[in-house]
């Protein structure tokens, strides 16, 4: 199954949960109905019968159940109460990643970090994003944790964060913790984040009839300490306890069976994480050894944070202990999790103390041994594999291929991408126009609008960004962004300025450097303010015919001189979209606005579509049989801003 | 029937109320995350200036053996300004530590601009590669440290504003969040970083 199949069944499960949570506010409003006309109806049987005490008519008293009236303002009350409920708590959530790793008491670990295991831990972070092509996130550590577990959060790849507890950054070495964020990784790239904010939304929301109910009961009970109660009253009182009480019993009883779902889903979605773990990193020892460890240390995964319980399924271990065991747990066994990544297993967790830093050490040595036939062959396989099919799943050679690039990075470059100062001005390095007139222009503007440290610094990087490897570029980038992230909205503006400066300081269409800009722009832009996010809603090509002539078009112009070859170029890569009104566009309207303007409605496309879309680019692309690095950096890129994030390509690997 | 409908709109209100505090309460402890997270910036920079420093001096010192105190008085200062560094990020809300850490880091910029104006008497020193790798970095660790001070002025700023708006502040004394401090350099004279210059 494909990344682009994943994302679309994630997508028809929402639906589904949709269509499940509508039916559960139906059954809570005629629930609430019948609870409140009981009352109703109770309370002017019992008023009436005081008032027609002594006389001989009750006739005048209608018992009757249907009353319009209150059913309307039942109903319309009950979906306006679970809708908030669930609204607000999507928006708390929806603040990204960040939001939720503080709420658990998360410190952001600095990407320039000294420190040995927050290093650690960094790099494994860093090097599993390079090779699936997503932004380094941010990563937290929870320091009160002693538990070994790690979570993934965020509503999308640009707002993922990971966090990892202490005694998971401490305990496990450093294939284990390789195996956990590869788990964690899955999460992020098959949207099960965005699965889980809904569930979380829609169980708060029938919470909030059962708080409800709760503060009914606290109002009559307040209410009544301040005067005694005329036998008038009594029955309304009486009524509304009956209410208040009746609602909690439904909000609690709603949530149970919500959070049976939630556990359910969480658990089929724990188990798909365990198998990408293994088949990110080819290293079945690296996740079953932390869960193994998680089973023999004392802590286990245990999270003391009072916010444990609503993130719960977030974690990589168990966080919380249920009282209805099994069926309220948001994670397998961890011993049926192991085995099935390692059926032989004997069952013994192996004893753990915290903080034993040789016996780290010795296996860390051990499993590195163990690892090089792996990587080799799977370097192999991937060969065989195209890149649009690769989305979304990196494999071992692709983890190896990263871990090789980063080494190999001249140190200036790292150690500039690795913190907020150095990397903004590696971004503008990398913006450099390769034309000398253009270059003098840039360097203007920088030397205008950017610090003066900045700039100087810029020229100091510029001769070693010039020497890298093309294929580093979007690595780095990568490896920036997570840096980038740490300016204040002061300095982002400033930044943002000058790219945008640099960009159009080159008249020409210089698509890398366009493309470069807009990865930057969709990542950072979420962190600094509110963006409106591309829901999918196109599921079917025939609307988007127009923005995918345009994209197609500045393909074959960008890549090819004579126009025979850019009509043949846009043939092919026309074919596979299977539309009859896609034409080739005059080159004057093939300006980057126009292709800023496609690339945004495309990525309002269904997953199955732009993954149609992505192999016609790609084969526009390789129309004159000749990929040079740029051409497929530039797919890369726009596969990105299309949020589908593809593996760097590894030799011999062909693009469709 | 309307004693009922008055009771659910009153809850109504309350759930409201209770939403919108807990909002804010939310924002607060936001806002104060983002600035004690921006802090670990500095600390990084500032650390990497603490350890060039003994390097620095040990080079000079086998040239300026005369300027011994100067050389002592550097290493003192840097001492003291790595004791308030870790108060300070142990606590980055923690006002008077930042004050410290402020006043600790304007002595030892003091005493190393004492230093390197003594250094233009001894042209050999200013001479040897070693001297001028570790100026370099030592310049631009403190060009880092300067640039993430303004992020972390710049989030401290957008709490402290946040914090005594209306109605916030009605949450912020009563759930303790204090007024964070700047960091700022005291002296204008001191607010350069201390010159390294070869010419």
């Amino acid at each position: 199954m494909d990344f682009f199949e994943q994302q679309d069944i994630a997508r028809r499960r929402t639906g589904r949960l949709v269509v499940l949570m509508g039916l559960a506010v139906v059954a809570i409003m005629v629930l609430v109905y019948l609870v409140v006309a009981t009352a109703v109806v109770s309370v002017t049987h019992y008023q009436s019968a005081t008032a027609t005490r002594g006389q001989v008519a009750t006739d005048g008293v209608q018992v009757n159940f249907f009353e319009p009236h209150l059913l309307i303002f039942v109903g319309v009350g009950t979906v306006v109460l679970v809708l908030c409920g669930s609204l607000y708590k999507m928006a708390t959530l929806r603040g990204g990643g960040r939001v939720i790793a503080e709420s658990l008491g998360g410190r952001l670990i600095d990407t320039g970090s000294a420190d040995a295991t927050e290093r650690k831990v960094l790099n494994v972070v860093e090097e599993m994003s390079i090779a699936s092509g997503t932004p380094v996130p941010p990563v937290y550590l929870l320091e009160k944790e002693a538990g070994i577990n790690a979570f993934a959060a965020g509503y999308t790849p640009s707002d993922a964060v990971i966090g990892v507890t202490r005694g998971c950054a401490e305990l496990l070495s450093r294939d284990e913790l390789q195996g956990v964020v590869a788990h964690e990784f899955s999460h992020i790239l098959n949207g099960d984040m965005r699965l889980s904010i809904r569930l979380i939304g829609v169980i708060h929301g029938i919470l909030v009839i059962g708080l409800l109910g709760g503060t009914l009961l606290r109002s009559v009970f307040y209410a009544n300490i301040g005067r005694r109660r005329s036998s008038k009253e009594g029955g309304g009182t009486i009524a509304i306890i009956g209410v208040g009480i009746a609602l909690m019993i439904i909000g609690y009883v709603g949530v149970f069976f919500g959070q049976l779902i939630k556990a359910s889903v969480s658990r089929h979605r724990e188990y798909l994480a365990d198998a990408a773990a293994v088949q990110f990193t080819r290293l079945p020892e690296g996740i079953t050894g932390a869960l193994k460890k998680i089973g023999g240390y004392s802590f286990k995964s245990k999270i003391i944070s009072p916010n444990a319980e609503e993130a719960s399924h977030m974690f990589f271990g168990e966080g919380i202990s249920h009282l209805l065991g099994p069926m309220m747990a948001t994670h397998p066994p961890l011993a049926e999790r192991i085995q099935r990544i390692e059926p032989g297993w004997d069952g013994n967790f192996p004893h753990l103390e915290p903080t034993k830093k040789t016996k780290q050490k010795t296996a860390r040595k051990h499993s590195q041994l163990s690892r090089t036939p792996a990587a080799a062959s799977g370097m192999v396989e991937v060969a065989a594999i195209s890149a649009i099919s690769g989305v979304g799943q990196p494999t071992p050679a692709h983890v190896d291929y990263a871990s090789k690039l980063v080494a190999q990075l001249p140190e200036v470059v790292r150690n500039a991408a690795h913190e907020a100062y150095g990397a903004r001005s590696l971004i503008y390095a990398l913006l450099l126009d390769g034309d000398k007139q253009v270059r003098k222009r840039q360097y203007g503007q920088l030397r205008e609008h950017a610090d003066p440290q900045v700039y100087s610094l810029t020229q100091d990087l510029a001769p070693v960004v010039d020497a890298l490897d093309h294929k580093a570029r979007l690595p780095v980038i990568d490896m920036a962004i997570a840096a980038l992230r740490e300016l204040s909205p002061k300095q982002y503006a400033a930044f943002k300025q000058n790219v945008r400066h640099l960009i159009a300081a080159d008249e020409k269409v210089d698509l890398f450097e366009w493309v470069l800009g807009r990865i930057i722009a969709h990542h950072l832009e979420p962190q600094f303010g509110p963006v409106t996010r591309h829901r999918a809603k196109y599921y079917s090509l025939k609307t988007l015919a127009r923005p995918c002539s345009v994209l197609l078009s500045v393909l074959a112009y960008a890549g090819h001189r004579q126009h025979d070859q850019v009509e043949q170029a846009f043939a092919l890569g026309a074919r596979p979209l299977e539309l009859s009104n896609v034409a080739l566009q005059p080159l004057s309207s093939c300006s980057l606005q126009a292709l800023d303007k496609a690339l945004d409605t495309l990525a309002e496309a269904g997953p199955r579509q732009k993954r149609t879309i992505l192999t016609a680019c790609a084969h526009c692309i390789a129309a004159d049989r000749k990929v040079t690095v740029n051409e497929s950096e530039l797919l890369r890129g726009i596969a990105d801003t299309l949020e589908c994030p593809m593996p760097p390509l590894l030799p011999g690997q062909p693009l469709v | 029937m309307d004693g009922l409908i008055s009771v659910i709109v009153v809850c109504g209100i309350v759930l409201i109320l209770v939403i919108i505090v807990v909002r804010m309460y939310n924002r607060l402890v936001q806002y104060r995350n983002r600035f004690k997270n921006a802090f670990a910036q500095i600390d990084v920079q500032l650390k990497r200036r603490y350890d060039l420093i003994p390097n620095l001096v040990e080079t000079a010192k086998s040239y300026m053996s005369h300027e011994r105190e100067t050389l002592e008085a550097v290493i003192q200062a840097r001492n003291q300004a790595q004791q308030s560094e870790q108060a300070a990020a142990a606590n980055p809300d923690d006002a008077n530590a930042i004050k410290q850490l402020i006043g600790a880091e304007g002595v030892l910029s003091g005493a190393m601009g004492k230093m390197f104006a003594l250094m233009e008497n001894y042209p050999d020193l200013k001479a040897n590669q070693n001297m001028m790798q570790l100026s370099e970095e030592l310049t631009s660790t403190e060009n880092k440290v300067a640039f993430a001070r303004q992020a972390f002025n710049d989030s401290v700023t957008a709490y402290n504003t946040y914090r005594e708006s209306f109605p916030s502040n009605i949450l912020s004394g009563m759930f303790n969040f204090k007024e964070s401090q700047l960091f700022e350099i005291e002296d204008a004279d001191q607010r350069e970083a201390p010159k390294v210059s070869f010419s």
